[in-house]
């Protein structure tokens, strides 16, 4: 069971890493930290884009449960 | 002030993005007291515990600032926004010597998105070298040296180790698209906001400790010189000269365009709180080095031992001296990447304007470079001096390092809070004509 859902876990922290890595990029790294500058966000999201947020989402709920799962199974 | 918030809660669009702002934080909020699954939560904090009464100062303190308190619990967000960071400012260093991106970076919004891009990578890169290395230290002990519990539940399990390093990963993976999200669908700017709730997450307790341990006099008197600090960040943050600037009149066709006069606003503390975040985190290095490369067994060499006596903890003159004149110096270092003069100026010649009394061209990019190194000058000093007085505090009262109102939590704050207050109400304006109703 431990077994079973720390591969789970695995699988989807790689996913997740991937599915934000695919993302592109908001905002201009540290430049506009801190009171830079003032953010452009015109026009909406791609199809593209939008159906990455939602398997995004959907992953992140996947790898949250996992990891309470977890947490809770191996409690001491 | 108080105003202005009800009329953004009763706008429907600027209502929501508050609220999602809110939840995100929460989100974040949560992840950052979730336990890696793995770690020993009791006896980790028992370990915290004893950390905080033995009143060493706290040897990750500006990472333990960043994380509020999340990194030393181990938490699924342990790293929180640092690996981001780090890597930006890699990344920002690396734009002045490599020529490939600096050609990037003069393509404008393209290569600046593809130079956001390489940050991301160079994140996740950071993210697995930093989670490797503090799970490493938790199983050698040396996470909290003179804690005798173990942190981990199955320590000699690599395929348990191995999840944990994923798992922390991937959580700086989703801190940092929390905060592209925040960016893009909320308020403000979402890194810096998740900086924000860090440090203001550990306010409270920090406070609260103050007030047991050091009697209710202490806390007043802190509590007195925070506020009349924060009044003073405020005061330098918002100062500004303005080189004032007369455009021509021109005529374009039938219309006539310019004639307007405006002004340049040049900030005594252009660079914002970047040099102090670059500074302290140089001053990291080597102390992270050391715990990484040291063997208990052996000797510690000289060259160890030395970084050990001086720059691991923030009270020596070595560490003081060094973490001045680094704020300094990147102060000068990031308003010269940030505010180009010779730029500014070939951009106010081609739209007919000029500075009263000086020459459009090379002679305004020489007065505006001018102008702008002398008010560095106190800037930076400025910057510096803050950020000393933590180190003060340590002295005087035996604060831990992350006291609450040190110079970079204040500065982060007031400048974060400022930035965000300003966002709301340029978005408010946009939307409620407040010259027509008033």
């Amino acid at each position: 069971m431990t077994i079973g859902i720390s591969i789970a876990l695995i699988l989807s922290s790689m996913l997740m890493i991937l599915l934000v890595l695919l993302h592109k990029g908001k905002g201009g790294g540290l430049s506009d930290l801190f009171g830079g500058g003032f953010s452009s966000s015109f026009g909406g999201s791609s199809v593209v884009e939008r159906n990455l947020d939602r398997l995004t989402i959907i992953t992140g709920v996947v790898w949250f449960v996992c990891i309470i799962a977890l947490g809770l199974l191996l409690k001491p | 002030m108080l105003t202005a918030f009800t009329r953004a809660f009763r706008t429907p669009d600027l209502r929501k993005k508050l609220l999602f702002t809110l939840g995100i934080i929460a989100l974040f909020r949560l992840g950052s007291v979730l336990p890696t699954p793995g770690v020993h939560t009791e006896n980790i904090a028992l370990c915290l515990k004893d950390a905080q009464a033995g009143s060493s100062s706290n040897i990750y303190g500006m990472v333990q600032l960043f994380s509020g308190g999340a990194l030393l619990k181990l938490s699924v967000f342990a790293l929180g926004i640092m690996p981001y960071i780090t890597a930006s400012i890699i990344l920002q260093l690396l734009v002045v010597v490599i020529p490939r991106l600096e050609a990037l970076k003069k393509e404008g919004q393209a290569g600046q998105s593809k130079i956001t891009q390489y940050t991301r990578y160079l994140t996740v890169g950071l993210a697995i070298l930093q989670s490797t290395a503090f799970i490493a230290l938790a199983r050698s002990g040396q996470l909290f040296p003179g804690c005798q519990q173990d942190v981990l539940l199955d320590k000699d399990n690599v395929f348990s180790i191995v999840t944990m390093v994923l798992t922390m990963t991937a959580g700086t993976a989703v801190v940092m698209w929390l905060g592209e999200i925040i960016t893009d669908r909320g308020v403000g700017n979402g890194m810096s906001i998740l900086i924000f709730t860090q440090v203001i997450a550990v306010f409270p307790a920090e406070l609260l400790r103050i007030a047991q341990t050091k009697g209710y006099f202490v806390f007043a008197v802190v509590m007195a010189v925070g506020i009349a600090m924060i009044a003073l960040v405020v005061m330098v943050e918002q100062a500004q000269r303005r080189i004032p600037v007369q455009y021509a009149k021109r005529m374009v066709g039938r219309r006539m365009y310019g004639g307007t006069s405006t002004y340049i606003p040049l900030k005594v503390n252009q660079a914002g709180i970047i040099p102090v975040i670059f500074a302290s985190s140089l001053l990291y290095l080597p102390q992270l080095v050391t715990t990484l490369f040291s063997n208990t067994q052996e000797e510690p060499n000289a060259i160890v031992q030395w970084i050990n006596q001086n720059l691991v903890t923030g009270d020596t003159p070595v560490y003081m001296a060094t973490f001045f004149l680094l704020i300094v110096f990147f102060t000068y270092f990031y308003v010269s990447i940030t505010f180009n003069p010779v730029e500014v100026a070939d951009n106010m010649k081609k739209y007919g304007g000029f500075i009263p009394g000086i020459r459009p061209g090379r002679p305004t990019a020489e007065y505006l470079s001018y102008v702008l190194s002398r008010l560095t000058a106190p800037g930076s000093l400025y910057l510096g001096l803050i950020s000393m007085v933590p180190i003060v505090a340590l002295a005087l009262v035996g604060a831990s390092q992350n006291f609450p109102f040190g110079g970079t939590s204040i500065l982060i704050m007031v400048g974060v809070g400022l930035d965000t207050v300003k966002q709301i109400e340029s978005q408010l304006q946009q939307r409620n004509y407040e010259g027509f109703l008033k």
